[in-house]
């Protein structure tokens, strides 16, 4: 039983969710799909006056504008799973979705947006997005402002939206022909990830690498973004140099996370495993 | 702009579903929806074990899809269909899955089952012939702490081995 | 034909089936009633205030909670304290020398833990005894804290309880020979120390309480999630000051327990002094992070064992330091007492001794857990025999052969004075190497070494002192049955014991049905209501089936005797003895047409027993109970006493992979042999066995409770602390051995609690298995990845 009375509001447009949000928005909690944020007012942690709920608010499309897929900010992961547009032009991201623990529950109610948005170190799809080169676009008062890159988590658990503002969606340049791969450590199922590596790869015909991206999560309060250029950019992908461009993770990684699950230090030990995983991962892929 | 208002004080009206009745209740405006089928329509089925979606105790099926009752305020679920595993059972006939977790003994408290049943029944409903593999990670979402999992695996099995059985005679 | 000597001796028509539950469709169809289910008119609720803080002196300012509306009571420890004193011990560490425990429902003026309770707000309805709760003002005069066991030893450590003078609860010795000089008297000596880390039970039903004052009959009647009905009844009769007749405990299904909801838990005595003073149902619903707050194991042994150049195991000597936490009235403690007379397991170890402490510190109290300690026991001798293994160079199987009891020296009494009942250690690991070939995963093990892959092999063997009798506590290795048939043929059986899920209910209707010969239908089970059912000591100790289904046979055996002499007047048969029921029909044997329903022969004997058997009274009801012939409350002349019945027995064999750059231990393999004695339901028997695997799985890799410095549990949660899902565990490969315990009436031996501590051990031993060629070694459970990392990365530093 949640202790503190709220008022609940399921805004029908991103207009009305703005307009509720910006009232009075340190107070105001917003849900994308509410697995995260309702148990933590059920625990007393959070006490907003107002949640306003983006379930009826139509942020949930998929659609493909030019090689960029728009991914709405209230779209699960099952809808992910399942989209055609995310399996042929983003698999890493349903890649990801799959993945996801917590049951087919979690998956149907969980979203891309909230978990962007609530900026959980051990939580899968930060680094993923940003692997992906996704650029986040919030509604606000003022309007609309996009942000992408290492600019859209700026601390654990703090995303670029900023209270007054709503997710409204993400904007996901198609994958093409990269190969990618995504390695998750976890301790058991139960287990949040404890460190996570997103890696998308570009290459000519020739195989030879033409640009590359190395994001890792969990092993830090925001993603990690490791430039993996320098080592394997104009030259075939293969175990040496991937294990090259692993070495390099450790000394990106400043301020390691620490938690219940697991101390800083092995976090740190394990970032080039998991790095060198996912690269493997892309390596052995078939063409697509 | 879709809200419930409040009746008194922080009490509202809620409308649903359950198990095929249409039913309305007072609630408290801030209980989870577990807590308004429990406290407010007095449906017992769905179990609090955590209140935090790690134990899938309180699952049942909402608007065709099945959820963990204590991550859904009831607010939230005005107007929906709720169907609990008192409802699973159709004119009291046991699932395919209920009368398989009954035969192969996959549940020793029962505080689990609710989640269980439910995630097998969602992955019969999509994969007929499910792997052991497919079966337990079908599970994950949901904690047992009796069984050690062996028996509701096994009972997974026999239900989608009857199923099949049961689309082939038809 | 020939005539059966003995009509009784013939086949039984359930005993021995995996039948389903009688009542699993109740259960499937989310029909049964947990104790959160019910809602008795006018209940109002609870809401705890907890310390936010390990150690401090309190003050407690209920004003302003108390005028907000629907607010009917806030109380603290010191307002209590002028109606009820402290609650009853479930076992009392004073009597053996240990501190005088007086703890109370609320503190009065001190909190010794992050969470205890110290204020208790009831309300009209819960969100209004929440809002209330969040009102109660709390003034903290901190005080030290101290969370390790071995810093609470220390001269300057805070004392928890000033008037004990230390942290030490209570400290003991077991074992019996000589352990001194080990090093200069035997061919080798191994040392070690090996650490648990806390678990938890986390049943997934969290507490319930209700207790319902009644104003005009006097009576208290409670309902809520125990173990124990009629101990909990006489604990509180005792705390309220009423006769035990004017309480009434009732106990609906349980979802799980495993030890957790036996009874002694101030919450379950608070409602009783609540309801009481308010004379309305009080309600409390424990929330998960309370229940994780109870835990278990965070213990240490540091031992020395010597061995002679055979292998054989001459001494071993061990120190165990137990990390309580607060102290409780559970009896928690008598896990680490129970955990030293498991050593030295099953193995023939003429010189033995441990020392062992229980200490308390700043964490929340211990919880009884399954099972209850002993798995100190396999994990201290089976650290020993792979010790053992590696200096001498022979195979840890062949170790164990060397060092165990064999089958023909049985009964055989332990250095630390138990008398093992019966059993077949060699039988058991001769199963298991019939799924297991041994010879040939050791070939892969070295195929994969040369892969720069780690496999282990590990080995846990268990033996579980069960049934026990706890001498001076209300923990009894008896219950009592009464089976009863009606008029119509139904019968009911009443039973002390309880059903937390374990189908014990059901194998005791399979029991009776086939004493009475009648379907399994016309047998119903009343349990958990110390109005309706005669005594009994719950379900604890794995003694369901081996105390409470050993007297609903012997009185099934007599209303079966009743029927059996009105049946033979009424089928002019000489010989009561000639007379089989089965099936529903009382017959003569060898003669199934001379045969009458077992209905119709139950309803002559209430009808026309003047008629048909003048001779029989006119009752077909039976109350039954017996005495173990094994316990022995005398102590012996060093001081030891038998207070278990039955020793049930396993062995485990497990193969893991550990990925040596993670440390993430995965577990490949899991052959499980068991000897439980006699089984009467198959299925039952081995849902238990995969449930215990699976809790030490959790014990051995995952389940920690983690508390911060500053004395905060981390670990609040399923997210933080770590359950096994079904994932997370292969298929398990399971067998039985069956040799029945001379002692009990049945042959069973109790098997609630077994598989936990072998898997632990086995999981332990393989981990290290793996990591030997690195020359790495884990001496801490669980084995979760960094601590692998750790000693991987350790070696050579």
């Amino acid at each position: 039983m949640i202790g503190h009375p709220f008022t609940y509001r399921s805004p029908e447009s991103a207009a009305e969710a703005v307009e509720l949000v910006s009232a009075a928005p340190a107070r105001t909690r917003v849900l994308g799909g509410g697995t995260w944020v309702v148990p933590e007012c059920n625990r007393g942690e959070s006490a907003p006056d107002l949640l306003v709920d983006l379930r009826r608010a139509g942020l949930d499309r998929i659609e493909l504008v030019d090689d960029v897929v728009h991914v709405g900010a209230t779209t699960t992961y099952t809808a992910l799973m399942s989209s055609a547009i995310v399996l042929g032009h983003l698999p890493m991201l349903a890649a990801m979705a799959r993945g996801i623990t917590g049951g087919a529950q979690v998956q149907s109610q969980g979203t891309i947006g909230g978990s962007v948005v609530a900026a959980r170190p051990q939580s899968d799809a930060p680094a993923v997005v940003a692997a992906l080169g996704a650029t986040l676009v919030m509604a606000g008062s003022q309007g609309e402002r996009r942000v992408s890159g290492e600019a859209m988590f700026e601390a654990a658990s703090r995303s670029c939206v900023r209270p007054d503002e709503i997710l409204t969606r993400l904007e996901i340049p198609v994958q093409g022909a990269a190969r990618w791969g995504y390695y998750k450590l976890k301790r058991s199922a139960s287990s949040w990830p404890i460190a996570t590596a997103a890696f998308v790869v570009d290459q000519h015909g020739s195989g030879s690498v033409t640009d590359a991206r190395l994001v890792l999560g969990g092993v830090s309060g925001t993603p990690v973004h490791v430039d993996v250029r320098s080592v394997l950019v104009g030259g075939p992908l293969e175990p040496g140099r991937v294990d090259e461009a692993a070495r390099l993770v450790a000394a990106s990684v400043h301020s390691p996370w620490e938690d219940e699950l697991a101390p800083g230090s092995y976090r740190l030990a394990v970032t080039h495993p998991v790095a060198r995983r996912a690269m493997e991962m892309a390596m052995q892929q078939e063409d697509s | 702009m879709t809200g419930t208002e409040p009746v008194e004080g922080t009490t509202i009206r809620l409308n649903l579903t359950v198990d095929g009745q249409d039913r309305s209740a007072a609630v408290d405006s801030r209980s989870l929806l577990v807590e308004a089928l429990r406290d407010g329509f007095g449906v017992t089925a769905p179990k609090v074990g955590c209140a935090t979606g790690d134990c899938g105790a309180c699952t049942s099926r909402v608007d065709g899809l099945i959820t963990k009752t204590c991550m859904r305020l009831a607010v939230s679920a005005e107007g929906s269909q709720v169907v609990t595993t008192q409802g699973l059972a159709e004119d009291g006939e046991l699932s395919f899955v209920q009368e398989a977790f009954w035969s192969e003994q996959a549940f020793q408290c029962g505080y689990c089952l609710p989640g269980m049943i439910f995630a097998a029944t969602e992955l019969l409903a999509r994969d007929p012939d499910p792997t052991d593999d497919d079966i337990r990670w079908a599970l994950s979402g949901n904690l047992c702490r009796c069984t050690g999992y062996e028996a509701i695996v096994a009972a997974v099995r026999t239900a989608a081995a009857r199923q099949r059985e049961h689309l082939q005679r038809d | 034909m020939t005539v059966q000597a003995d009509p009784r001796s013939e086949a039984r028509a359930f005993t021995g089936q995996s039948l389903r539950r009688h009542d699993g469709d109740d259960y499937v169809a989310g029909r049964i009633a947990y104790t959160d289910d019910l809602t008795l008119p006018g209940t109002t609720h609870v809401v705890l205030v907890r310390s936010e803080v390990p150690h401090a002196r309190i003050s407690v300012d209920t004003d302003v909670a108390l005028a907000r509306p629907g607010v009917l009571m806030v109380a603290t420890g010191r307002d209590l304290a002028e109606h009820v004193g402290p609650i009853p011990n479930a076992m009392d560490p004073a009597p053996t020398g240990g501190q005088a425990l007086e703890l109370r429902v609320l503190p009065n003026d001190k909190v010794v833990y992050v969470g205890q309770p110290l204020a208790a707000v009831v309300a009209e309805t819960m969100q209004d005894a929440l809002e209330a709760a969040a009102l109660v003002k709390v003034s903290y005069e901190p005080l030290p804290h101290v969370l390790e066991a071995e810093d609470a030893l220390a001269d300057d450590a805070p004392l928890l309880y000033e008037s004990w003078g230390s942290n030490v609860m209570l400290a003991g010795t077991a074992g019996h020979g000589d352990v001194e000089d080990l090093d200069t008297r035997s061919a080798g000596v191994v040392r070690g120390t090996l650490r648990t880390g806390r678990g938890a039970p986390a049943p997934m039903e969290p507490r319930v309480y209700v207790a319902d004052w009644s104003t005009r009959s006097r009576r208290l009647t409670w309902y809520g999630t125990t173990q124990a009905p009629h101990p909990l009844r006489h604990s509180i009769a005792q705390f309220l000051g009423l006769r035990e007749r004017d309480v009434h405990v009732v106990a609906p299904p349980v979802g799980g327990s495993f030890g957790f909801k036996n009874f002694g838990h101030p919450e379950e005595y608070l409602v009783c002094v609540l309801s009481r003073l308010l004379g309305r149902p009080v309600k409390w619903v424990e929330d998960r992070a309370s229940t994780l707050r109870y835990g278990a194991r965070d213990s240490r042994i540091h031992y020395t064992a010597s061995f002679d150049a055979d292998g054989r195991v001459t001494a071993v000597s061990c120190d165990l330091l137990a990390n309580h936490g607060a102290a409780s009235a559970t009896g928690a403690f008598g896990m680490a007492f129970a955990g030293s007379l498991a050593m030295p397991s099953g193995y023939d170890v003429a010189h033995f001794r441990c020392d062992w402490r229980v200490v308390v510190t700043n964490k929340g109290p211990w919880s009884p857990l399954r099972p209850f300690g002993k798995e100190a026991g396999a994990l201290l001798m089976e650290t020993v025999m792979d010790a053992v293994a590696r200096e001498t160079g022979l195979d840890p199987l062949e170790v164990r052969r060397r060092n165990w009891v064999k089958a023909d020296q049985f009964p055989f009494v332990t250095a630390t004075g138990l008398e093992l009942d019966s059993g077949d250690y060699e039988g058991l690991l001769d199963k298991a190497l019939t799924v297991l070939d041994y010879e040939n995963v050791r070939r892969e093990q070295e195929l994969a070494r040369q892969e720069g892959r780690y496999i282990g092999i590990g080995i846990g063997f268990e033996v579980l002192p069960e049934g026990a009798d706890i001498p001076g506590a209300l923990i009894g290795a008896s219950d009592i049955s009464t089976v009863r048939m009606d008029p119509s043929g139904d019968v009911t059986v009443l039973t002390g014991v309880t059903s937390p899920g374990n189908g014990n209910d059901t194998a005791i209707i399979q029991i009776v049905a086939d004493r009475l010969g009648v379907p399994m239908d016309a047998v119903s089970i009343v349990q958990g209501d110390t109005d309706l059912c005669p005594f009994g000591f719950g379900n604890v100790s794995s003694r369901g089936i081996l105390t409470g289904g050993g007297s609903a046979a012997l009185a099934a055996e007599d209303v079966a005797a009743k029927l059996r002499g009105v049946a033979a007047g009424m089928l002019g048969c000489e010989s009561p003895d000639r007379i089989v029921l089965h099936d529903g029909l009382a017959s003569v044997v060898g003669e199934p047409e001379r045969a009458l329903p077992v209905a119709a022969v139950a309803h002559a004997l209430y009808t026309v027993g003047y008629i048909v058997a003048p001779d029989v009274e006119p009752t077909l009801e039976a109350t039954r109970t017996f005495k173990m012939g094994n316990i022995r409350h005398h102590a012996d002349e060093e001081g030891r006493i038998m207070p278990f019945s039955t020793f049930s027995n396993g062995i485990y064999l497990s193969v893991v992979e550990v990925d040596i750059e993670t440390g993430i231990v995965d577990l490949k393999r899991h052959v499980m042999v068991h000897d439980c004695g006699v089984m009467i339901n198959p299925r039952f028997v081995t849902g238990q066995f995969t449930g215990g695997v699976v809790q030490g799985i959790g014990a051995a890799l995952t389940e920690e409770v983690l508390h911060a410095g500053d004395g905060s549990q981390a670990s609040s949660g399923f997210k933080t602390y770590l359950l096994p899902r079904a994932n997370d565990v292969p298929a398990f490969e399971i067998q039985h051995q069956v040799t029945p315990s001379p002692f009990t009436p049945l042959g069973t031996k109790g098997a609630g609690e077994g598989g936990v501590a072998c898997t632990m051990a086995s999981l332990l031993n393989a981990v290290n298995d793996a990591l030997s060629p690195l020359g790495a070694k884990v001496e801490e459970l669980p084995a979760v990845p960094h601590r692998v990392l750790e000693a991987i990365r350790g070696v050579g530093r």
